[in-house]
């Protein structure tokens, strides 16, 4: 089934910060939301999560920061109890294996908190929760942002498999395009508010139409970080 | 472990030393001639020169004030806090007696504190700037504003004398405890509010909140599994303070109430220079505030382990 939201918009102090606009994502499509700092990337993609949960439909969001996402006065076994019982899922011991053995944290120890583990582990471990009771789709708002670039990049090579595997549509914000490159099909790019190109990723990379998307194409530089 | 054990009990040690030795310092050098005070306490009369002397000599004022802190300090590390030089009776027995007032009497003042300010301050903070919230606000400043001696006197007069409903002094039954208890316990409460209520507003600020309720987890839940614990750890860390307040406000009352507790007990000490008696007091005091210090220090631990961690 696709994924579609019509209509799309925020107002933030009586300016509007993100204009009208719509959204389809295939079943199992990775899209990456590019463009500058405050171009409404992230707004878009919060307005996209609340219009598709209004429909009835699972949507997990991953944020930049694993402290944005874990409380670091409880466990991770809590963490992950409670979002189970959240999304009204048993807490399915055989579903949990199989999400952290694909995410590769099922050496952690759960009991410890989230600052027990190291930064990459707790991204992971936040991947994980968002993957719990097979999404629809996944937001993932730079998620890679905190890590060093090798953890990164072993990171978003564990959730590709897993989305494969699963099917899960993805939508992939960053101000990285060498991130988005790698790992997206479709890239809509996002300039003050508005929607402003929207196509295959090696149509905006090699032929830009509008400046913004020129100007994101022209630092090639990325290509050579891993992630 | 070991190690946190043996640095505990070190600075419990140098606290209680420490107190010890500046109250001694302080009562021995207070101006007038305690020998003189304590024949007064005595025998309830204007001694003459002769008893004076006699007494001087009994209480061991004649020696230097190092001996005489020596000869009292020392028995006092096999427990003995020596004899009262008003009554010759053994400390002990009577400073036990003088704490099964006050403690049962602080604890009960520290329930209904808590029992009026974390309601209080859980309503104030569900709409924070609204109705209730401005209204716990202004009940805690105004609480903390009236002393309890001026608080305690109007509670005498509406339930005692007007409505004459709850004794006013004394400590016969327990019912003489319920005004000295709420005149402690609203003035806890009105303090407790204030920190209950910012250590709420401080953990909502968490940045971790949103991602919580993305995943649909109920206001309840977080407001109970993740906004309870982080408020918590300041709340925890100022009833320490609290209880320095706690210990004043007990004196105040006692002696307003005419209660027989460790507050009466020490203000007539310190008026017959009872050094045994006032230093009794003074040591127990010091003990109780070491004790509570550690209980908070454990406890702030259990709740955030990253507190004490050699690198977190």
């Amino acid at each position: 089934m696709t994924l579609s939201a019509i209509g799309l918009s925020a107002m933030r102090s009586g300016r509007i910060i993100l204009h009208p606009t719509s959204v389809e994502i295939e079943p199992g499509a990775r899209i990456g939301l590019v463009g500058a700092s405050g171009s409404g990337k992230s707004t878009l993609g919060h307005a996209l999560i609340d219009a598709l949960k209004a429909q009835g439909l699972q949507v997990a969001h991953v944020p930049q920061s694993p402290d944005e996402a874990l409380d670091p006065l409880r466990s991770l076994a809590f963490h992950w109890h409670e979002a189970a019982q959240a999304r009204g899922l048993a807490d399915g011991a055989a579903h949990q294996r199989a999400i952290f053995s694909a995410l590769k944290i099922d050496g952690g120890d759960l009991r410890k908190r989230p600052w027990g583990w190291s930064r990459g582990m707790q991204q992971r471990f936040v991947i994980a929760m968002a993957l719990m009771g097979t999404p629809d789709l996944i937001v993932l708002d730079e998620p890679t942002s905190a890590l060093d670039p090798v953890i990164a990049a072993a990171t978003m090579n564990l959730l590709d498999r897993h989305l494969e595997r699963t099917n899960t549509a993805m939508v992939l914000i960053t101000h990285d395009l060498g991130l988005a490159a790698r790992r997206v099909s479709h890239l809509m790019v996002m300039a003050a508010g508005r929607l402003v190109e929207e196509a295959e990723t090696g149509k905006i990379l090699n032929n830009p139409q509008t400046s913004e998307a020129k100007r994101l194409a022209a630092h090639r530089n990325w290509m050579e970080v891993p992630c | 472990m070991m190690l946190t054990v043996v640095g505990f009990l070190v600075r419990a040690m140098v606290v209680l030393t420490g107190t010890a030795l500046l109250t001694f310092a302080l009562l021995w050098n207070a101006p007038g001639d305690p020998a003189q005070a304590i024949a007064i306490a005595r025998f309830n009369a204007v001694p003459t020169q002769d008893v004076i002397d006699q007494v001087r000599a009994e209480a061991g004022l004649n020696a230097s004030f190092w001996a005489a802190f020596l000869n009292w300090i020392g028995p006092l590390l096999l427990f003995d806090f020596g004899n009262s030089s008003v009554t010759g009776r053994p400390v002990g027995p009577d400073l036990w007696v003088a704490a099964t007032y006050s403690f049962p009497l602080a604890i009960t003042a520290l329930a209904i504190g808590l029992a009026i300010s974390l309601p209080l301050a859980i309503l104030a903070t569900r709409r924070p700037g609204g109705f209730m919230d401005r209204f716990a606000v202004a009940i805690a400043s105004l609480g903390t504003a009236i002393p309890a001696f001026w608080l305690g006197l109007l509670l005498i007069l509406l339930f005692a004398v007007q409505l004459a409903w709850l004794p006013a002094m004394g400590a016969r039954t327990p019912t003489h405890a319920v005004l000295p208890a709420l005149t402690l316990g609203l003035g806890i409460a009105a303090s407790l509010t204030r920190i209950i209520r910012s250590g709420i507003l401080e953990a909502w600020e968490q940045p971790f909140l949103a991602a919580f309720r993305h995943r649909g987890v109920s206001d309840r839940a977080i407001g109970r599994d993740h906004i309870g614990p982080h408020a918590a750890v300041p709340v925890v860390t100022v009833f320490g303070l609290e209880l320095a307040f706690l210990l004043e406000g007990v004196v105040v009352v006692e002696v307003i109430f005419g209660r027989p507790g460790l507050g009466s007990f020490l203000t007539s000490a310190i008026l017959a220079r009872d050094f045994p008696h006032v230093q009794a007091v003074v040591l127990l005091t010091a003990l109780v505030f070491v004790v509570v210090n550690l209980i908070i220090d454990v406890v702030y631990r259990v709740l955030d382990p990253r507190i004490g961690e050699p690198d977190a």
